[in-house]
């Protein structure tokens, strides 16, 4: 395999990633709340997550492809 | 429960299309100089495998026809959208359909799927390559090491759950938008319905369809080659064991 084109490749998608990061935070978040029947407080924390986690990843995606 | 007869029945018509059509390929194929359309099969063929090869460690026998029936699958769905937008669902009306929708790719349904399908073979091959305590411990140890494991937990289920998110809603969202252009390209001329006047708009909506027709079978080709790329990237990363 060649490891310089995978990271290349993965770039496609990288402003997906961080709307999708946020999108499946509160995603997530919501089932928890309606699992647990506590909304809000799920669906902020892991919203918040999703969007720190979001820029995260494309952050190291973009200066640091060889990490992902 | 709603079911989109529409979608399902167009997925399913253009799906057996190409494998007839493949059949029919494989089955005339020869040796010797191949004809134009093997020659053409071919070349998507290759293409698709040097993709493999490229972007796909390891060895597992499912990648390559997993990866050409997705670009194939898609690319068809998506040409679609390149028959005039009210054509079928005209000669819908006159079969008695009140409603069409004719590219499956712009039905959410059709992308979440194919996502989800990818989904599930990047957990089975997760489990199955690291085994369940490896998968496991990517989820405790991932982003933050190893003293922040609820952190973990939740960043990597969030970051698991974005991976098909990502890959349905960009391929709906490219084809719808891309259906909805040429929808407000139609109502230029549509719109002569209210007054012969407005014809004077109709040159405009020739220039403009064609302009985006063109570039249209772009983005048609270039969505289905990202949903098969990410597809092969995702299984690949399935297949590492260093993640």
């Amino acid at each position: 395999m060649s490891e310089s084109k995978k990271p290349g490749l993965l770039l496609i998608g990288a402003g997906q990633i961080l709307t999708s990061m946020i999108v499946s935070g509160f995603l997530l978040g919501y089932l928890l709340d309606l699992y647990f029947e506590t909304q809000p407080i799920f669906i902020l924390i892991l919203g918040g997550l999703g969007f720190i986690g979001g820029f995260l990843k494309v952050y190291r995606l973009l200066t640091d492809p060889e990490l992902q | 429960m709603t079911w989109n007869l529409d979608t399902i029945f167009i997925s399913i018509a253009l799906g057996a299309l190409m494998v007839v059509v493949g059949g029919r390929v494989a089955r005339n194929a020869t040796d010797g100089v191949p004809g134009g359309f093997q020659n053409f099969v071919e070349s998507i063929l290759e293409f698709v495998q040097t993709q493999v090869k490229d972007s796909f460690p390891g060895h597992n026998p499912l990648i390559a026809p997993l990866a050409l029936t997705i670009f194939v699958w898609v690319w068809l769905m998506n040409f679609m959208d390149l028959i005039p937008v009210d054509l079928l669902p005209l000669i819908g009306s006159w079969l008695g359909l009140p409603y069409l929708k004719v590219v499956p790719t712009t039905d959410l349904n059709t992308t979440l799927a194919m996502a989800l399908v990818v989904f599930g073979l990047t957990l089975f091959y997760n489990i199955k390559v690291k085994g369940l305590g490896g998968y496991l411990k990517m989820f405790l140890f991932h982003p933050f090491g190893k003293f922040a494991m609820p952190a973990n937990i939740v960043m990597t289920a969030i970051e698991e759950v974005a991976k098909p998110l990502s890959l349905g809603l960009r391929l709906f969202g490219n084809m719808f938008a891309g259906e909805l252009v040429f929808l407000l390209i139609a109502l230029l001329g549509g719109a002569a319905a209210l007054g012969a006047g407005l014809l004077i708009w109709f040159p405009l909506q020739v220039v403009l369809d064609l302009a985006w027709l063109l570039f249209h079978i772009l983005v048609i080709t270039l969505q289905a080659f990202i949903f098969m790329v990410l597809t092969i990237v995702y299984l690949g990363m399935a297949h590492t064991t260093d993640h």
